[in-house]
């Protein structure tokens, strides 16, 4: 018995017209015939990347540098589903990190983090959320659904403002805490790009509101054209604020959550 | 600026930052409780920086936390969307940080 079970191959699984397959190999007919009871054991999964519907076809070196990504975090059997976001997967080469979230009941993050960084030596963003979580911000959460705008996963994943999955709901408690920022650069002085973050989110809660695309592209090109170029390169680049960009910046915000205030009103 | 102005708006910031703080603690489910925490330390830091312009005597510490209490109680107050569990640890944190800047 025990000689038996030493005579093995490795194949992969192809696809058959009906049934996928796995072919015995000429060379092991004589030790393989038919009638004979095998046992058959995943050794490696085939790595996919899932593009979403928004997300353009990435260079074969960032897809590369993903689908490593995924195979290396697959090894951990508490993760369910990976998704690369951010800018990542839309600037050239400006972008700051590689974000990751992680979908898992227990992940370890630290460990998962560290992992990362031992493995690839890349600046990393790691969230991880169980999956009913995710499922419920994506439906409440303005900044959530802007992010999930781009993605790519390990396995299929569909984000639809239709009337089943993941429709947009408002929850009011949810809107004012992000909203809480914003309101406090009203009174408060912090560096520039604290600024920029707040009416970046600004401008996506509003489209959320308002039911528009929330493409983050667009949003920087909205928030650019409420600015203008050279105001909105200068807080990006969180320069110091002199007393009157303070004032131009504050109007900014002001007229905006009184327009989401507006709107909340009525919801 | 007079001591009493700078305990003044040191603990305005300090509210805030409190605030934001205890807001990442309690609803720590929210896929951004990590950037509120972050929010909370670029508030705190500001605060320091305020913090550190003066010598504070022990009945400038006392102002400091009687104030810093009345405000942070009327901030959690006013954010009802703040999960209720903000005024068991309101307290607690409030410590952390003024042993963190030496205000105690």
């Amino acid at each position: 018995m025990e000689q038996k079970q030493n005579i093995k191959f490795i194949h992969k699984v192809s696809k058959g017209s009906r049934f996928n397959q796995i072919y015995i190999p000429s060379s092991m007919e004589e030790f393989f015939e038919v009638g004979d009871l095998v046992e058959i054991r995943l050794v490696n999964k085939k790595i996919r990347v899932y593009y979403s519907k928004n997300t353009k076809k990435l260079g074969s070196f960032k897809e590369k540098l993903i689908q490593n990504i995924f195979s290396f975090l697959i090894k951990f059997r508490e993760i369910n589903q990976i998704f690369i976001i951010g800018s990542f997967l839309t600037k050239k080469e400006d972008y700051n990190d590689i974000d990751i979230i992680i979908v898992s009941e227990k992940a370890n993050e630290k460990q998962i983090y560290n992992d990362l960084i031992k493995k690839f030596e890349l600046k990393f963003h790691i969230i991880i959320l169980p999956r009913d979580k995710l499922n419920h911000l994506l439906k409440i959460c303005p900044l959530t659904r802007s992010m999930f705008y781009y993605f790519i996963s390990n396995m299929p994943f569909e984000i639809n403002n239709g009337d089943k999955l993941n429709k947009s709901e408002i929850d009011k408690k949810h809107i004012k805490f992000l909203l809480m920022m914003p309101e406090d650069l009203l009174k408060i002085n912090l560096n520039s790009r604290v600024f920029y973050d707040a009416i970046r989110r600004l401008i996506t809660i509003n489209r959320f509101l308002e039911n528009k695309e929330l493409n983050p592209l667009e949003i920087e090109a909205e928030l650019k054209e409420l600015m203008g170029d050279s105001l909105f390169n200068y807080i990006k680049n969180n320069e110091a604020l002199e007393d009157k960009i303070v004032e131009k910046l504050r109007n900014i915000i002001k007229n905006k959550l009184d327009k989401i205030n507006k709107i909340l009103k009525y919801k | 600026m007079s001591k009493k102005q700078a305990i003044q708006e040191m603990t305005n910031i300090l509210a805030v930052a409190l605030r934001h703080k205890i807001g990442s603690i309690v609803n720590k489910e929210e896929i951004y409780a990590g950037k509120y925490a972050k929010d909370a330390e670029v508030l705190l830091k500001e605060a320091k920086k305020m913090a550190i312009k003066e010598n504070w005597n022990i009945y400038d510490k006392t102002k400091i936390r009687q104030e810093l209490l009345k405000k942070l109680k009327k901030e959690l107050q006013e954010k009802n969307f703040i999960d209720d569990k903000k005024f068991e640890i309101m307290e607690i944190e409030m410590e952390k940080v003024l042993i963190n800047m030496e205000l105690t």
